[in-house]
């Protein structure tokens, strides 16, 4: 019977300390009984074996005590799903734009890699921090839904909630007007400004001047007409505010080149000539080289917001042109 | 479907009934590894874990009373229903039974249009076969 006083040791430890001696005293109890009742079966005392059958039917010792325990949880079912919306934002907002700029610096950034000793160390420091990072935004949000979790449950917050002031109808593929209207403001503003800037000559005044390569003429005329396009894509949303699958590929289109654009311009060296006679020319040719330089740098961050961009346009076109795609009730199903 | 969702699926059928099984039981006083003997006997299989916890809950909503007292020699605690639990379980039962009815309603409302679609079905075969038959030398 060592057997059973041991296990009977093993769950006490596990139970509410109220009821401790009850509880152990019932089981005891039981068990005891469940195997007078098997030995009457047999006429003989059960051996080890049997009597630690007996107990493994029962179950492991935490198990039983924890059937004692009334349910406990740190964040409930109410608050769970909007908990794991949280993380999830956290993740996307978060996690993943770090992890994205530190993938850069590690690929595309010398002096990253130089200031933690090699490619292996910056990539070791990186992973490091990415773990506290994420450990810590983990549990700050559980420590706040906790908290959250005993407020609901004094106050029961959640319960008083209103149906008229639930989100109204969503549709992915609707356009809000103040969007159209913010980027035909938007592009005027641009047109206004670069025909400011129509030569190459950007600055000259006595105490600095700034000329632009002659690549720039191209440029200027490529943005002057990709913003006029981006206007008249506006102008034609904010009549007809419903994405299809013609004006979201322009959409792509228009992105895919004025990210084009933007990348020859950090690229192409575009300060060509800088003068500042305040300066000693060897500084001012420093001072330009290192401007083109910089652009030159930020380059693969441009690849990378590019390529974020134009994955959503093409996730837009997949989405309008997917047959089960979701209509608000009213709303026309053919829009040109 | 796999074994498990059955398995689960079943338990959730179980867990309501257990209570009222409990409850009918405990009308004579019993401790409680007789209790447990006693509902394997009519078919309802509970294991220890499920049932103390159980019976402890129940007292503590007070429809059991209980009480430790000596038999063969050794301590057992005897439980009964209590004034409270008797009126628990008469509206149980009441409910039990009502739900008993409706759900037999059903299941034999829908028992009855499944035969009926069945012999629609048998009869359109029928008259299709038929068609087929007469359709064959027109056809030539």
């Amino acid at each position: 019977m060592e057997l059973l006083e041991r296990y009977l040791q093993a769950v006490k430890f596990w139970l509410p300390n109220e009821q401790k001696q009850d509880i152990i005293a019932e089981l005891s109890e039981d068990l005891r009984s469940q195997i007078e009742d098997r030995e009457t079966e047999l006429g003989r005392n059960l051996n080890e074996a049997e009597i630690e059958a007996i107990l493994k039917e029962r179950g492991r010792p935490l198990l039983v005590a924890n059937r004692y325990q009334p349910q406990q949880y740190l964040i409930g079912p109410v608050l769970f799903p909007i908990y794991r919306f949280v993380l999830k934002i956290v993740a996307l907002c978060y996690l993943l734009p770090w992890v994205i700029v530190w993938l850069c610096l590690l690929a595309f950034s010398p002096s990253y890699r130089v200031s933690h000793g090699n490619w292996a160390m910056s990539a070791m420091a990186g992973w490091s921090s990415l773990w506290v990072l994420a450990v810590s935004a983990f549990g700050i949000v559980t420590l706040v839904f906790t908290v959250l979790e005993h407020a609901q449950a004094k106050s029961r917050f959640l319960e008083n909630w209103n149906p008229r002031r639930l989100p109204p109808l969503r549709d992915p593929n609707q356009i809000k007007r103040s969007a159209s209207i913010g980027e035909l403001a938007g592009n005027f503003a641009l047109i206004w400004w670069i025909s400011y800037l129509s030569s190459p000559l950007l600055v000259n005044r006595p105490e600095i001047r700034v000329t632009l390569s002659h690549s720039w003429t191209y440029l200027f005329r490529s943005l002057l007409l990709l913003a006029i396009c981006n206007m008249a894509l506006a102008g034609w949303n904010l009549m007809r505010p419903y994405w299809t699958g013609l004006r979201a590929t322009l959409r792509l289109v228009t992105d895919g080149i004025g990210w084009a654009l933007f990348c020859w311009f950090l690229k192409a060296n575009m300060v060509a000539e800088l003068v500042i006679p305040s300066i000693p020319p060897a500084r001012v040719l420093l001072i330009r080289d290192g401007a083109n330089l910089w652009m030159a740098k930020s380059l693969p961050l441009a690849l990378v917001f590019g390529v974020i961009i134009l994955g959503v346009d093409t996730y837009r076109i997949i989405r309008v042109t997917r047959k089960d795609r979701f209509f608000a009730p009213g709303v026309p199903v053919t829009v040109v | 479907m796999s074994p498990e969702s059955f398995e689960n699926l079943r338990l959730e059928l179980r867990r309501g009934c257990l209570v009222v099984a409990v409850l009918a039981a405990l009308r004579e006083e019993q401790y409680g590894y007789t209790l447990r003997k006693a509902l394997a006997e009519h078919g309802i299989d509970i294991d220890e874990g499920t049932l103390y916890p159980l019976l402890r809950r129940l007292e503590s909503q007070g429809l059991l009373s209980s009480e430790w007292r000596e038999q063969d020699k050794r301590n057992k605690r005897f439980y009964r229903l209590s004034h409270d639990g008797e009126l628990i379980l008469k509206q149980l039962v009441a409910e039990w039974r009502a739900m008993d009815e409706a759900l037999n309603g059903i299941l034999d409302g829908n028992l009855k249009q499944g035969e009926e679609k069945q012999d629609e079905k048998k009869q359109d075969a029928k008259e299709k076969s038929h068609g087929a038959t007469r359709a064959v030398p027109a056809s030539r």
